[in-house]
């Protein structure tokens, strides 16, 4: 690992960053464990396969789902890959039009996973459906039978939202990382990595046209990606929101879902911020103080989150209707209760020890504080959901849910869509945006500091 | 059929040639030979692809006695039949056969012995409908769960389809010869040692066959077995009056009704009477026209005590105590000197009261299945209350009476077990099942010679007898039968039988030697002599009303022998009792392959797919079990094992069991082999000297768990204001305030559609469950889909209790889609599946539905169903044919939900354009509202304020379920009328 804080020439020390970065995918040095991770990804990938397959052939029956319980972890499953993606954005797009340069360090691999996450999520709104080959209904596209989708429904918002969501992340993500393919094709000594890079670099060159084009291009897509984030996790709480369903008629769903998604998000970046970091040795680009700014988004909008817990239960009380304040004391006491008190403390117990900056620096703190938020807010989109629908109103529609074991086999096949690209992308793509961590210590020279870079 | 078609029809119209005419030895050994052939094992293997892989390994012989039943069931059977002709379009169609166009037959379907009239609706030829005859007297166009369900019955794939001897198939022409020769022997002895076993029979046909029978052989006999009838009350008459009668309860003249355990509203065979009588003198109540009490006293919880105006827990022991206080103060002396704790006495002062301040319509009725003296005393008591003549009437018996009465199944057990029966012909009985276990019913029958048994299934006393003979459905048959008011129905076919089967009239004309008469002859012949000259007229007349106007018995004056009633001394308080009730869906067992039946939740515990053994909370809690626990109930060594239920409202130390499960019928569907282990068996326990109730009995928990499939596992509603109460008929039970909404109001033309359902008559009876799963072809799930909360019902029965679990007030509530005016459902569909019709309706899509489930997800009454699996892919042609086939069978993966009936509204509106007149108000009659014996749901134009529905909107006792959601539904609810009773807090 060069020692960039010392100083060679600046040409040499920039042409070093790149090479730094772009040294992964050309002579991958973790070879053995990124085939052991990758082979178990693809297994876990076979898993979703199989339990997609049986899943279509037999039907939703499969799943553990009844009336009322219409709706199962499959859904919060959606929720929850969903909010993940969001903080890929949040530090992609949002840092970029604040200007913050540390994130020039994490965007690349964020947005990526951003893109996997939405992947995920995106499948299963079409896996729970009970005719999913008729699923293209949901879209707004000229037909013989002459009827639009029903605009007035959380769905269709939904179908629009994630479609528009994934298509400006994909974007937003390709055009950021187009300089570093071209760099990588100018760097490739093999032919095969020359041809492939490329390709898909689609001609960059690198002149001052080109920049003057990406950076107008860069900045729209930000722009545009940034308001997404708050549009899509808000839209995806009115599926909960617009119904008349006690627990979740609440008007502090969009706001609650997005912080709560934004929460989330950033713990699975910290998850692969110090992963990566340490297994790549990238300690030059992620410092300390990266970790200590991604452990500070997670406490903020992890106090966020919690802001919103509580006004939950301020919301039943004061609203004084009998069924609201039924459901909220059987989320406390009730049958989910489990998931409610795991989701607390999952969530907002280990927390507290980010106010602690040597904690908010270690990183396998940060990476075990991280993943206790992200199963907590996993258990805590399956409180929202079952607990209103397995006791509303009827006393008589009361019922449980238990996933059934092809509900459990889909979401850790899931957890293969989820992997399968996302190592590919770290197998073969460069990981992190070179010529935006060079562009941020050219910024901090020009200003007379020390490179600290990012 | 497919043997019909194709190639493989020529090949079975070969082989059915090759084996025609031949039967016995020559068929089988034909049989036999072709089993060889190449030609045949194609054959088999694409009729009968299931077990064609066997055929390889499985030798010749085998093969054929496994295959025997199928095969003639295929038609291959001797037996003359059709030829074999290709199907085809009609060239000059009969007249008045439109396709799409159903045809309606008027006719009965039987049940305990008595006609449920009918009006069956037929699709060319299959029957897809049963619906109430309006112009029958006593049943005014209702009917009951059991009559509804009878159409699925007709369709079991279950039923023999062919006269088995020895358990093999064989032919009728075998039977016809061997029968021939036992005639002739009878005859020569006057028919010494024949036994006829039947079960209740109301039949005039069938009485004169017997009484011919007797006459020609008097040394046979006949006996008859019920086993859910009131034999104690027609022994109770001949202690009174000298002379079996029949009671006939008129509920419409009674202001006031007190109940001892008599489930008067309960099921049965005259529940849809009661229900219509009960609900005329109820409505009356609404209007302030009459008074109308229900005070019910009783050991568990009823659809009678459901409705009680007052309603006492009582053991069943002390319910001789209670009716002996009550004599008593009326100046009769029963022998009976018990007293009686604050609540009973209480109680019976409020009866007595009330009877007192009513005479003449005033009524006491003491469940038939407390002894007779008891009923004689509820006779004694009604005659001091003025009740005879008016609420009370008299009449011969409806259902013929035995030779020995209520003790005829013991007088030939008797008879068997001393080996004076030579020959038995069991005519639609089951006593290998429903006989009390001590009778040894099962053991003594071995000890019969020759036994013949005729039914529908091959069940478990078929399978004691040598000869199994397939009887007709009541819906393919030729009979006749009077109904509970004595009206005499003739049974007209609504199809031609599907199976080998034959006529319970041709069978026992067989008996007797003669071979010559169809079903249809022996009905006419009977008429043929009542009626004389006039019969052609009057019998077109009778099928096109289904019943004989003015044909209900006449009712009798009988005189009283004033000899004082002595009860029984009621026994000490020891142990535990227990209280055998007939299910409330499967009877005594003769539905148990009813799939319909066995999926409709019974109103107490909303069980499906077994029973339960029913306990009170406080014994629960003793026990320190929850539902689902295993307990064993004892008694004297016998001893019967299964789940418990918890029945808030039952008395500590009583336990219920009901009959009907832990049956066994050999078939080749599940139906067959599973249902033996659905439930359990009652029938250990039952004993012949008290077969309704045990004294002394023990529970002890086994420590298992079986898991009860139920519909409704949460019933207190504590706190909420689902069912609403009122004091009084013009008490307002809602705020009528519109709640604001965002939602633009819309304006509505006529005819818009809505319901009213009045919770103050719904008896909680199912009948209208059972009538929407008929017209909607709602599929059928099964026990484990059931549990797991999948049920497809359109309609449901809500029922709640609330207050003490100790005595409890308890309530029905139907829940349909409400058909909200803001509907959220409609709101959440992405793809426009859920709409609003401009006619207010709330419409499912299926072609649309893609089944993103949000519509479920948001409704906030989970009236909403999905299909979750496909329900229909494997469905035997004999279910396939039941459908109705105005209604879309649903695919996988769609949601659906009641309709209101949209395909009957259509049907009305366009047979109206087309004959050029308005629609009226009852021209639609959605199928629940038509099946309800007590009307209490009423459909129709909301925006026309003179029709049915929007007067009972009008009323004050009108609300919405869930008022504060504000989903503007057009399903309206009026709320119960429950009086005040001084001393008990209002609940």
């Amino acid at each position: 690992m060069t020692d960039l804080t010392a100083h060679p020439p600046r040409g040499r020390r920039y042409a070093e960053i790149t090479g730094e970065i772009t040294r992964v995918p050309l002579d991958f040095p973790q070879r053995r464990n990124w085939w052991i991770l990758f082979s178990f990804s693809l297994l876990l990938l076979l898993v979703f396969i199989v339990s997609a397959g049986v899943l279509f052939t037999f039907g939703v029956g499969v799943w553990g789902n009844n009336i009322p319980v219409n709706w199962g972890i499959a859904i919060s499953n959606y929720v929850f890959f969903l909010g993940i993606g969001h903080a890929g954005t949040l530090i992609s797009a949002m840092l970029l039009v604040l200007n913050e340069n540390w994130r020039n360090s994490l965007n690349r691999f964020a947005e990526a996973m951003t893109l996997v996450a939405v992947t995920c999520a995106g499948l299963y709104p079409i896996l729970h459906l009970g005719r999913p080959w008729l699923f293209y209904w949901m879209a707004l596209y000229p037909n013989t039978m002459t009827i639009q989708p029903q605009f007035r429904s959380p769905l269709t918002w939904d179908f629009f939202a994630v479609l528009t969501y994934l298509t400006v992340s994909l974007l937003f993500w390709y055009i950021g990382i187009l300089p570093d393919l071209a760099a990588s094709r100018d760097r490739a000594r093999k032919r095969r990595w020359q041809v492939f890079y490329g390709l898909i670099s689609l001609g960059w060159r690198g002149s001052a046209f080109h920049w003057a084009r990406w950076r107008t291009c860069y900045a729209i897509t930000a722009v545009i990606a940034v308001p997404l984030v708050v549009s899509v996790h808000s839209e995806i709480s009115l599926l909960f929101a617009a119904g008349p369903i006690p627990g979740w008629t609440s008007t502090v769903f969009p706001p609650y879902f997005v912080l709560g998604a934004a929460f989330s998000g950033f713990a699975v970046v910290s998850m692969i911020a110090v992963v990566l970091r340490h297994a790549f040795g990238l300690y030059a680009f992620v410092t300390d103080r990266h970790l200590d700014l991604l452990a500070k988004m997670l406490l903020t909008t992890g106090l966020m989150t919690a802001y919103g817990y509580c006004i939950e239960v301020f919301d039943a009380l004061y609203s004084g209707e009998k069924q609201d304040i039924a459901t909220m004391f059987d989320r406390l006491t009730g049958g989910v209760a489990w998931s409610y008190w795991s989701a607390v403390i999952c969530n907002f117990v280990p927390l507290q020890l980010l106010w602690l900056a040597r904690v908010r620096r270690n990183p396998w703190l940060l990476f075990l504080i991280s993943l206790s938020a992200t199963i907590g807010m996993w258990f805590e989109r399956y409180m929202l959901l079952v607990s209103s629908l397995y006791r509303d109103y009827l006393v008589s529609s009361w019922d449980s849910y238990f996933p059934s074991f092809w509900e459990w086999s889909l979401f850790a096949g899931m957890l293969g869509v989820f992997l399968t690209p996302f190592l590919l992308f770290v197998r073969f793509l460069p990981m992190m945006s070179a010529f935006e961590i060079k562009e941020a210590v050219f910024e901090q020279e020009q200003e007379g500091e020390e490179p600290r870079h990012a | 059929m497919s043997l019909r078609d194709g190639h493989n029809g020529a090949v079975g119209a070969r082989i059915g040639e090759s084996l025609r005419g031949k039967s016995g030895r020559t068929f089988w050994r034909s049989l036999d030979e072709l089993a060889g052939t190449e030609d045949f094992r194609r054959f088999l293997e694409a009729e009968f692809p299931s077990i064609a892989p066997d055929a390889g390994s499985v030798n010749r012989r085998a093969l054929l006695k496994i295959m025997g039943a199928s095969l003639a069931m295929a038609g291959l059977a001797g037996c003359g039949g059709e030829t074999d002709e290709e199907a085809l379009p009609y060239v000059v169609a009969p007249e008045n056969v439109i396709p799409g166009n159903p045809k309606w037959y008027a006719t009965s379907v039987t049940f305990g012995g008595y006609a449920q009239p009918v009006l069956g609706k037929t699709h060319t030829g299959r029957p897809v409908k049963l619906e109430g005859n309006p112009d029958h007297p006593a049943a005014k166009g209702a009917t009951d769960a059991f009559t509804q369900a009878a159409l699925i019955g007709l369709y079991d794939p279950d039923r023999t389809k062919a006269p088995l001897h020895l358990g093999r198939a064989t032919t009728w022409s075998t039977f016809d010869a061997a029968i021939r020769e036992q005639a002739e022997k009878l005859d020569g002895t006057k028919g010494q040692g024949l036994r006829l076993l039947t079960g209740a029979v109301s039949s005039p046909t069938l009485q004169r066959q017997i009484g011919d029978l007797l006459r020609r052989w008097p040394n046979a006999r006949w006996h008859a077995f019920e086993p859910a009838q009131e034999t104690t009350r027609r022994d109770a008459s001949r202690q009174v009056f000298g002379e079996p009668l029949d009671w006939h309860l008129r509920l419409d003249k009674a202001a006031v009704i007190v109940a001892l355990d008599d489930d008067l509203l309960g099921p049965g065979p005259r529940q849809v009477h009661h229900g219509r009588m009960w609900s005329e003198r109820r409505q009356a109540f609404h209007n302030g026209k009459a008074a109308c009490t229900l005070l019910v006293a009783e050991p568990t919880p009823s659809l009678t005590g459901t409705m009680a105006t007052e309603r006492l827990v009582v053991p069943h022991a002390r319910i001789a105590i209670l009716l002996a206080a009550f004599a008593q103060a009326l100046g009769l002396q029963s022998g009976v000197q018990a007293p009686l704790d604050e609540a009973a006495k209480a109680f019976a002062e409020h009866a007595l009261e009330r009877c007192r301040r009513n005479p003449g319509a005033a009524l006491i009725s003491v469940g038939a299945q407390h002894a007779a003296e008891l009923q004689a005393l509820a006779l004694l008591v009604n005659e001091r209350l003025g009740a005879l003549g008016n609420t009370l009437g008299f009449t011969d018996p409806v259902i013929a009476e035995p030779p020995d009465g209520s003790a005829s199944l013991e007088a030939l057990v008797s008879d068997m077990s001393r080996g004076q029966v030579g020959t038995l012909l069991i005519l639609d009985c089951n006593p290998a099942y429903t006989a009390p276990v001590d009778l040894d019913f099962a053991d003594v029958i071995e000890r019969v010679p020759l036994r013949l048994h005729a039914g529908l299934h091959h069940d478990e006393t078929a399978a004691l007898c040598h000869w199994h003979l397939p009887l007709q459905h009541d819906l393919e048959a030729w009979t006749d039968a009077r109904a509970v008011d004595g009206t005499v129905g003739i049974i007209q076919p609504l199809v031609r039988p599907f199976y080998d089967v034959r006529s319970k009239h041709v069978l026992l004309e067989n008996i007797a030697g003669r071979f010559d008469a169809t079903d249809r002859d022996l009905v006419q012949a009977t008429w043929r002599t009542a009626w004389g000259q006039d019969f052609d007229a009057r019998w077109r007349d009778t099928l096109y009303r289904g019943f004989i106007p003015d044909s209900v018995l006449p009712e009798k004056a009988p005189t009283f022998n004033t000899n004082p009633i002595t009860l029984p001394q009621p026994p000490k308080a020891d142990g535990l009792t227990v209280l055998f009730r007939p299910d409330p869906t499967i009877w005594d067992g003769r539905f148990a392959n009813n799939a319909w039946l066995q999926e409709l939740p019974k109103p107490i515990g909303k069980i499906v797919w077994g029973n339960a053994v029913f306990i009170a909370p406080a014994l629960a809690g003793k026990l320190e079990v929850e539902n689902g626990n295993e307990v064993r109930v004892s008694q004297d060594g016998a001893a019967v094992t299964g789940p418990v239920w918890i029945v808030p409202g039952q008395e500590p130390d009583t336990i219920v069991l009901t009959l009907g499960y832990g049956r066994r019928i050999s078939g080749e569907d599940i139906g067959g082999g599973l249902l033996h282990e659905l439930g359990y068996d009652a029938t250990p326990l039952r004993r012949a000297a008290g077969p309704w109730a045990l004294a002394g009995a023990e529970i002890a928990v086994t420590g298992n768990h079986q898991d009860i499939a139920s519909t409704q596992y949460h019933s207190a509603m504590d706190g909420y204001d689902f069912v609403r109460t009122v004091s009084a008929p013009d008490e307002q039970a809602a705020e009528k305030k519109k709640q604001p909404s965002f939602y633009p109001n819309r304006k509505w033309d006529s005819p818009s559609w809505g319901m009213s359902v009045d919770v103050d008559l719904c008896i909680g009876c199912n009948a209208c469950v059972v009538a929407c799963m008929a017209e909607n072809n709602i599929p059928v799930v099964g026990k484990e889909l059931v549990a797991m909360g999948r049920e497809m019902h359109w309609l449901r029965i809500d029922r709640y209790h609330e207050g003490d679990p100790a005595d409890p007030a308890m309530y029905f509530q139907p829940v349909p889609c409400m058909h909200c005016e803001q509907a959220p459902c409609e709101m959440g569909c992405p793809v426009n599946a859920t709409t609003h019709s401009p006619d207010g309706l709330n419409q499912q899509i299926y072609n649309r539905c893609i089944g993103t489930r949000t519509c479920s997800s948001f409704c906030p009454y989970k009236v909403r169903h999905f299909n979750w699996f496909d329900y229909t892919a494997d469905d035997p042609p004999e279910t396939q044919a039941a459908r109705n086939p105005d209604v879309t069978v649903r695919q996988r993966g769609v949601m659906e939900k009641c309709t209101y009936c949209v395909q009957r509204i259509r049907e009305a509106q366009i047979s109206a354009q087309k004959d050029g007149r308005i629609l009226v108000d009852g021209d639609v009659r959605t199928a629940c509202q038509q099946a309800c014996p007590t009307q209490a749901i009423s459909f129709g134009d909301v925006i026309d304020p003179e029709s049915a529905v929007s007067r009972r909107k009008a009323s004050p006792r009108d609300y919405t379920l869930l008022e504060e959601v504000n989903t503007r539904p057009r399903t309206t609810y009026l709320a119960r009328i429950t009086e005040s009773v001084p001393g008990k807090a209002k609940s």
